[in-house]
């Protein structure tokens, strides 16, 4: 021990310094948890497979009785599409382009054949929250992938098959039936082996590569292709009101509740915010406690440091020892709290891992946590050594 | 450093009574001087006449004055922290009236306190200046406890313990009997002997017992 050290620690309080580590302690440990939760959330709101898709909306015109009879059009026309795209909270639009040709299916149940009307529709594959295996479509040797809704299977599930006792069947199950499509118009009538290869929570349709309807609409439509009735928006902020105010405007309806889910994230970020905030103003409490506690010690410690320097003692080489302490006690308390939010991160971790959604690095987080702390001790050491280079 | 200058320097409590006694009877104030590297001088005052903020002034810890200091022609008001801290590691040493020991530490770790700084004694040659002015018996006790005589001792083993070109020794002997103060003076005047350095001592009444080449009447 060093005989500077043994002079100048006496004055030294504990209690504050583990006052100001405590309070540090938890500033810290708040601002870094709070970082942390953020950065998982938006990692999983981002994830385009988790059935929390913030940023994607999708919106039609309210159908009316009276307009419905009156042929009261209800889809979106392309001035309508070029004024939705102008708004600044909008990233991108694609649209559900219908098909402008029948479509029948069929399927062979031991011997005896179903068929029925249906549907197609189709968006830009980038706006699909899956991508599944044989998505895409080749004229040359032509099969149809389908995507249908999540709910279609659950209806049928929960509730058809639930309340006449036949039995369930999972999504692997809907996939191994093969399908036959028939497509017709345009004096034309064609078949195609289809399946079933994927399901999607975000688009609630039955839908099909958009390569293919290009390719089917041009051979098969016997009627102009009906300008789109749904449009599926990726927006920026889903959380803006302005984007309520726009909707309700124009009398657009939000399919689902995808727009709460929106909010839902946008009120998260404004909470984060807030405690983020709260754990700031916690540290740098914190940080003016050991100021103050240094500047204390330094002044009881005044003549002791005044005579040292007098002896020839730098001030460089008598603000070491409080350096040391600083950064000591700092390392510590960055240690600590980042275990802390390791450990916090579990009470969210697992459940997140239920719900197969990806948690974001840890590093970032922590290197935000050494960057505070960095700073903190940079402060306190050139106040250090700006109170006792003048006591010289 | 070679030479110590004094030019027209005068302690800021003396200022509108220039012409009045301490000031208008010393030799120092108001007049120029020079300390030379090598010799010995006594510097007599009475009390209150600024014996000790003279040396606080050479030394740098005191800026209240007016007038100017200069070390081998440079004003030493020039001199920065980190020059200041060198020249008190290497060039000036000082034994305060006040010793200014640190209570806490033992007599040994306040010499080695200074010493550890410049690394100018051994261990052993510290013993037997220790030895010499009869306080090795005290070298574990705390500075606290000791007489003023024998703190007097040890504040003046921790100045000698470094190099220097000016021994300043404010007030050396007043609390030491005439056997301790032929030791001290012997010691000041071997150490200054061979490092060809200067030795001013100020005294107010009991003279540190050695052949001064000059002595200046404060």
């Amino acid at each position: 021990m060093s005989l500077v050290w043994k002079l100048l620690r006496r004055n030294i309080s504990a209690g504050q310094l583990v006052g100001y580590a405590l309070a540090n302690l938890v500033g810290l440990t708040i601002v870094l948890t709070a970082i942390q939760f953020y950065r998982d959330i938006s990692t999983a709101l981002d994830d385009e497979d988790t059935f929390v898709t913030k940023d994607y909306i999708i919106i039609s015109k309210k159908v009316s009785s009276l307009g419905g009879l009156l042929g009261k059009k209800v889809t979106f026309s392309k001035g309508e599409v070029e004024n939705l795209k102008a708004q600044k909270w909008v990233r991108k639009t694609g649209a559900f382009t219908a098909a402008g040709f029948n479509v029948a299916a069929s399927l062979e149940m031991g011997g005896r054949g179903v068929s029925t009307w249906m549907f197609f529709e189709s968006v830009p594959d980038e706006f699909f929250d899956v991508k599944p295996k044989g998505w895409g479509f080749d004229p040359s040797r032509p099969r149809i992938p389908i995507i249908i809704s999540k709910d279609y299977l659950s209806l049928y599930n929960f509730g058809f098959a639930a309340s006449r006792g036949m039995p369930q069947i999972s999504e692997s199950m809907v996939g191994m039936i093969p399908l036959t499509i028939s497509l017709s118009g345009n004096g034309k009538q064609e078949y195609f082996p289809a399946k079933v290869v994927g399901f999607s929570s975000r688009l609630n349709t039955i839908a099909v590569p958009q390569s293919f309807m290009e390719w089917a609409n041009e051979r098969f439509a016997d009627r102009p292709i009906p300008d789109p009735s749904r449009l599926i928006i990726e927006v920026n902020s889903p959380g803006d009101p302005a984007i309520d105010q726009y909707f309700a405007g124009r009398g657009y309806e939000v399919a689902g509740d995808r727009l709460n889910n929106g909010k839902m994230a946008y009120f998260l970020s404004v909470m984060t915010g807030i405690v983020v905030t709260v754990g700031v103003i916690i540290s740098l409490l914190a940080f003016f406690i050991l100021i103050l506690s240094l500047y204390l010690l330094l002044q009881k410690n005044r003549d002791k440091l005044r005579d040292l320097m007098l002896l020839g003692y730098t001030p460089r080489q008598v603000a070491a020892n409080y350096r040391n302490i600083v950064v000591i006690i700092n390392i510590l308390v960055l240690a600590l709290s980042v275990a802390l939010m390791l450990l916090g991160r579990t009470f969210w971790s697992s459940a997140f891992e239920e719900m197969e959604m990806d948690l974001a690095s840890t590093w970032p987080t922590i290197l935000i946590g050494f960057a505070i702390m960095a700073t903190i001790t940079v402060c306190s050491i050139y106040a250090i050594s700006r109170k006792i280079t003048r006591l010289f | 450093m070679n030479r110590i200058e004094l030019k027209n320097l005068l302690p800021d409590v003396f200022r509108g009574a220039e012409k009045e006694p301490p000031v208008s009877l010393s030799e120092l104030w108001l007049r120029d001087f020079a300390f030379e590297k090598g010799q010995t001088y006594l510097i007599v005052a009475e009390s209150g006449t600024g014996k000790s903020s003279l040396c606080s002034y050479i030394y740098g810890n005191r800026h209240d004055y007016q007038g100017r200091i200069l070390f081998d022609g440079i004003d030493s008001r020039r001199n920065g922290i980190a020059r200041w801290s060198e020249i008190r590691r290497r060039e000036i040493a000082l034994l305060p009236q006040e010793m200014r020991l640190f209570p806490e530490l033992t007599a040994m770790e306040n010499i080695l306190l200074k010493n550890n700084l410049t690394n100018h004694k051994t261990r052993a040659e510290i013993e037997e200046m220790m030895r010499r002015l009869e306080i090795a018996d005290k070298i574990d006790s705390p500075a606290a406890i000791l007489s003023v005589g024998q703190q007097q001792r040890v504040a003046i083993i921790r100045a000698l313990c470094q190099p220097f070109d000016f021994l300043i020794l404010d007030e050396p002997v007043s609390h030491l009997d005439a056997r301790n103060n032929a030791t001290v003076a012997a010691l000041a005047a071997e150490e200054a002997k061979v490092q060809g350095a200067a030795i001013i001592a100020t005294s107010v009444g009991n003279h540190l017992s050695i052949d001064a080449d000059v002595t200046i009447h404060l």
